[in-house]
């Protein structure tokens, strides 16, 4: 996990033999449920978020999803959920890796963390396909900084 | 506090009320009797209420319950709703009729562009999701705050935000897309194009340049030119205005194009 405060927003990855793990940490002074209420809310993605072309069905406990993403326009991942804990870590994938979603309370706001690990004993054969993360992380972790403050200050 | 001070209160707010779930529910019938139901249940109540939010608020909380189990069942409208209500009336003669009677002989059956954009918006609407469409309703057409709001849907004023966001969000987008009068490249004319039907002899322009949303829509961002469409909302009732019976004829034809479209029977 990264310094939460030297690194807020930017990407890391660690690469290894049969794997590679990217994830960006970003603070965001909104409440839990906002940032919930948009992480679930699928049909609602390509709004804010830029690295979403579409997210088609419904994130709850063993959802699936179709995703496209701006990565590769081409290509639908076809995902599950796999956890589904409100206000607090939501987790999707599918056979080959799981993206982790975890929201921790972090004085008058949260802290925002996603992570990716892609793993498996044929990695090495396709890990030079598998395009960088990391600025789509980035973009990712600001779009939804950006919106969740955004709503958090709308006047009352 | 009493009965007779709750029908008091009650006939001070009652037309608000109903123009609310008249809003929601794109009923005349379901307005009528969810307003009359409501009553009925504050009266029932009243010795509940302990005065943590205002009486109003009390009020709508109940209508707002009232509406959401009725709505719950029912499926949410497409977002193009006037095309395929607009598609069944060309072919529907006696609709056409009916209106130019009512265009005739009403007190009520004038035909203001104006009105149609506070109608069109209610149809429009229909398409958000059940809760952001009730937040907007209640924080951009009827002044509740978002405290209240919360109140009034048993929701964090976190959540009340986040639905009011998103829904503002969708239908700036989809006006934005659809609504030639703000937009040259809209797909949407029938504000003028039933004001050509209805008052044929008016200089179309002329009307269109007096109501602000559609002067300013050069000059405003989406944002301020929803805002300018919500003032319309905010200051027309629908079953009081001069064209009131004329759009809550369309109303009622679009609610049954609706519920044809949507497989659902009352």
């Amino acid at each position: 996990m990264q310094n939460p405060t030297s690194n807020a927003g930017k990407a890391t990855t660690i690469r290894k033999t049969f794997s590679r793990e990217t994830s960006v940490s970003i603070p965001i002074q909104a409440d839990p449920a906002i940032v919930w209420a948009l992480l679930t809310n699928a049909a609602d993605y390509p709004r804010w978020n830029s690295t979403v072309v579409s997210l088609k069905g419904e994130i709850k406990p063993g959802g699936d999803l179709e995703l496209k993403s701006t990565l590769d326009e081409k290509r639908v991942f076809k995902l599950k959920v796999k956890e589904f804990e409100p206000e607090k870590r939501l987790v999707w994938g599918d056979s080959m890796g799981s993206r982790v979603y975890t929201i921790t309370k972090s004085g008058t706001g949260i802290l925002f963390s996603m992570a990716e690990r892609i793993a498996g004993p044929l990695f090495p054969l396709f890990a030079g396909f598998i395009p960088s993360f990391d600025a789509s992380f980035e973009r990712f972790a600001a779009d939804l900084k950006k919106e969740a403050e955004s709503i958090q200050r709308s006047k009352n | 506090m009493t009965t007779e001070d709750l029908t008091v209160e009650f006939e001070s707010f009652q037309r608000e009320l109903k123009s609310f779930i008249l809003r929601m529910t794109a009923s005349v019938q379901d307005a009528e009797d969810i307003v009359q139901d409501t009553y009925l249940k504050a009266s029932a109540k009243i010795n509940t209420f302990r005065g943590e939010s205002s009486l109003k608020t009390w009020i709508f909380t109940i209508a707002s319950n009232l509406a959401r189990d009725l709505l719950r069942s029912k499926q949410r409208w497409p977002e193009n709703v006037t095309d395929i209500c607009r598609e069944e009336a060309l072919g529907n003669r006696e609709f056409f009729q009916e209106a130019m009677q009512i265009r005739e002989i009403s007190p009520q059956g004038k035909f203001e562009i104006k009105e149609h954009i506070a109608f069109c918006f209610t149809c429009v609407s229909k398409s958000l999701p059940l809760e952001q469409h009730l937040v907007l309703l209640l924080k951009d057409v009827y002044g509740f705050k978002v405290t209240e709001i919360a109140q009034i849907i048993d929701q964090t004023e976190a959540m009340v935000k986040y639905y009011l966001h998103v829904g503002r969000s969708k239908m700036i987008e989809i006006f934005d897309h659809r609504c030639a009068l703000i937009n040259k490249e809209g797909i949407c004319y029938q504000c003028t194009e039933l004001n050509g039907i209805f008052n044929p002899k008016q200089k179309a322009q002329e009307e269109l340049i007096k109501i602000e949303l559609v002067r300013e829509a050069a000059n405003k961002a989406r944002e301020q030119l929803f805002d300018l469409r919500m003032k319309i909302l905010q200051e027309l009732d629908p079953f009081e205005s001069a064209a009131a019976e004329l759009q809550l004829h369309h109303l009622e034809h679009n609610r049954q194009v609706m519920e044809k479209y949507l497989g659902e029977t009352r």
